[in-house]
């Protein structure tokens, strides 16, 4: 029976929570806040502040993990399906970038032509260039500043797209609603997965092998602030105080308490990463990560099954 | 939760929903303006207060009950297989996401394998029921209808629901846990009144005549993908007991030998052999017989 209202409030939870409200505050402001913060970094690198530089650089790693974990736009056109690759090519991209940036960096080509490829221009290069690079080098600086000038303007292009498919994404809310579970789902099995079970030797692939340095941001020691800025996204999503969210939804159709364990495992996955340090990963406090995230994963899993109406109703024995 | 057998009636995903019965009715009434011999027969008294179909109403009454009660957890199995099903896929091939087709597309591919998924392993439990000896047994209290109504369709033994239940949950929880995982939540189905698209409108095609006395047939050519519920009705026919096991489509007895076209069979006579019958007589031997048969052929 308790399944039963389960599937019921998750339909109308995946129905009702995409509303104008939500995409603003959280689609449309973390993007504007990581353009903000992009824009900020730019000044920072212009004056070669290195203090600010450092922190300003964990301010645009947490606003973008924000955007990409809402990252919608490329399901409402697909010509910006690979925008996030062009910014990001954490696990997305096999080549070793570093001794590429090593060689640009010692040569002396135009570095317009020598920085050709995508890669050469993310926030995994940024942060290559940033920390392990002296800034006060002319052509150190102005390589993180090509990096840094590509990532605003396709931050800048995501916006638009944005605000041109807004309508597109409002007016059908079964689709919004779709694409948006879609995001957090694809987002939670990267986390547990890539971010905390490949770093702690709990994934398939690194069994066993736990290695901090396999971190996404381990450069910098951004990872833990990385995965913090994911998980309050997703909070954003299921248990915000501002609108109307899922949590809300499920409370009014009285089954709170079954949407409740997925917004628990939420918030048990935020506080194992506030409780965490960039070398933690490999204890049990990585441990505990990987448990509440794949609980996360699960209950999102659980609310799309759910959603299908369909796979819980038994039609009549058909023997005939 | 409440019982009540005339819910059926309301519930769209039941066989005898008002709308699928009225268009059974509007089917027949049209066949038998052009067919006027056979109305004696379907009109009849004593087709309608036959013992066997006495027997099947009141039999109805109590497999609401029962269903109630078996049904209901192999409902929840159903989403805990697509889970499972999804989980083995995420810890075998890591994560995937197929972006090529549409969120329309998606949704016609599902329904479309959903329901021809769905009718293939109908088609297999079916004639498996028919050739396995101890499910034979139980299917006996199908075939032991000696006239057809409507409700003759909810006259099963409850292990066969059980079965038919678990079919449904391997089935749609296979199919399901397969396109969730490449497709995550893209993943819908075309429905009408919350039921699959092909089966609310095979449905509405004259399914409740499957179990009765009319006798409609669908000529060769459209016989040979759809079932015509004078097809079935030749499945009920003693002499050919074990040809056209298929729910809604027909290909399945064509392409695996058991089709027989409705226009080569003249003469039908349903239920079982007459030494047969009289074991199948109350609400007690539909119930108990079967385990009787059954006892009696392990201890062989």
């Amino acid at each position: 029976m308790r399944y039963l209202v389960v599937i019921i409030l998750l339909v109308s939870i995946v129905v009702n929570a995409v509303s104008e409200k939500f995409f603003n505050q959280v689609i449309i402001g973390n993007i504007v806040l990581a353009i903000k913060n992009v824009e900020l970094l730019i000044d920072d690198i212009n004056q070669a502040n290195s203090t600010r530089i450092k922190i300003q650089f964990g301010n645009l790693v947490s606003s973008w993990k924000k955007v990409e974990t809402t990252y919608l736009l490329g399901d409402l056109n697909e010509d910006y399906l690979d925008i996030p690759r062009y910014i990001d090519i954490f696990h997305g991209n096999n080549e070793e970038i570093r001794p590429q940036l090593d060689l640009i960096i010692n040569s002396n080509d135009e570095l317009f032509n020598a920085m050709y490829k995508y890669s050469h221009k993310t926030i995994n290069a940024l942060e290559y260039v940033l920390f392990t690079k002296d800034l006060s080098h002319q052509r150190v600086k102005n390589m993180a500043l090509i990096i840094a000038k590509s990532i605003k303007s396709y931050l800048l292009e995501i916006l638009d797209g944005y605000n041109i498919y807004q309508s597109k994404f409002l007016e059908s809310e079964q689709y919004a609603s779709a694409i948006l579970l879609n995001t957090l789902i694809a987002g939670t099995y990267k986390l547990k997965e890539w971010r905390v079970g490949d770093v702690a030797g709990l994934s398939k692939k690194f069994k066993n092998k736990p290695n901090n340095y396999r971190a996404e941001y381990a450069t910098s020691g951004n990872s833990v602030n990385a995965i913090k800025a994911i998980l309050e996204t997703q909070a954003q999503v299921i248990n915000s105080l501002d609108y109307q969210d899922f949590g809300d939804i499920s409370r009014q159709f009285k089954a709170g308490k079954e949407i409740n364990q997925a917004i628990s495992a939420l918030n048990d996955s935020i506080v194992n990463a506030n409780n965490m340090s960039e070398f933690d990963f490999i204890n049990d406090k990585g441990k505990r990560l990987y448990r509440s995230t794949n609980r996360l994963m699960k209950a999102y899993y659980i609310s799309l099954m759910n959603k299908l109406g369909f796979v819980s109703k038994v039609l009549d024995a058909d023997g005939d | 939760m409440e019982i009540n057998p005339f819910e059926y009636l309301m519930d769209p995903h039941r066989r005898i929903y008002w709308l699928f019965l009225l268009s059974s009715l509007m089917i027949a009434f049209v066949f038998l303006k052009f067919h006027p011999k056979q109305q004696r027969i379907v009109l009849s008294k004593k087709l309608w207060l036959h013992p066997s179909s006495l027997l099947d109403y009141s039999y109805f009454i109590f497999s609401v009950f029962f269903k109630i009660m078996i049904i209901l957890p192999v409902i929840i199995s159903t989403k805990e297989i697509a889970l499972f099903v999804n989980i083995v896929l995420l810890n075998q091939y890591g994560f995937v996401r197929i972006e090529a087709l549409s969120y329309t597309q998606v949704m016609a591919l599902f329904t479309l394998i959903l329901f021809i998924l769905s009718d293939f392993t109908r088609y297999w439990l079916h004639r498996l029921l028919h050739f396995v000896p101890w499910l034979w047994a139980f299917h006996k209290v199908h075939h032991s209808a000696k006239v057809l109504n409507p409700l003759t369709f909810y006259r099963v033994h409850p292990i066969e629901f059980l079965l038919f239940g678990f079919r449904y949950s391997l089935s749609i929880g296979f199919v399901t846990g397969v396109f969730v995982f490449l497709f995550g939540s893209l993943v819908n189905s075309y429905d009408i009144l919350g039921v699959n698209l092909f089966v609310f409108i095979f449905s509405l095609l004259g399914s409740n005549l499957r179990h009765s006395h009319i006798r409609l047939g669908f000529g060769n050519v459209i016989e040979l993908f759809l079932i015509s519920p004078l097809q079935h009705q030749i499945h009920h026919s003693k002499n050919h007991i074990n040809t056209n096991f298929g729910g809604f489509l027909s290909v399945w007895d064509y392409l695996f030998g058991t089709l027989i076209f409705s226009k080569n069979v003249t003469n039908i006579k349903f239920g079982l052999e007459k030494t047969q019958m009289k074991n199948f007589q109350s609400l007690k031997d539909l119930l108990f017989f079967p385990f009787i048969v059954i006892y009696k052929q392990i201890k062989k």
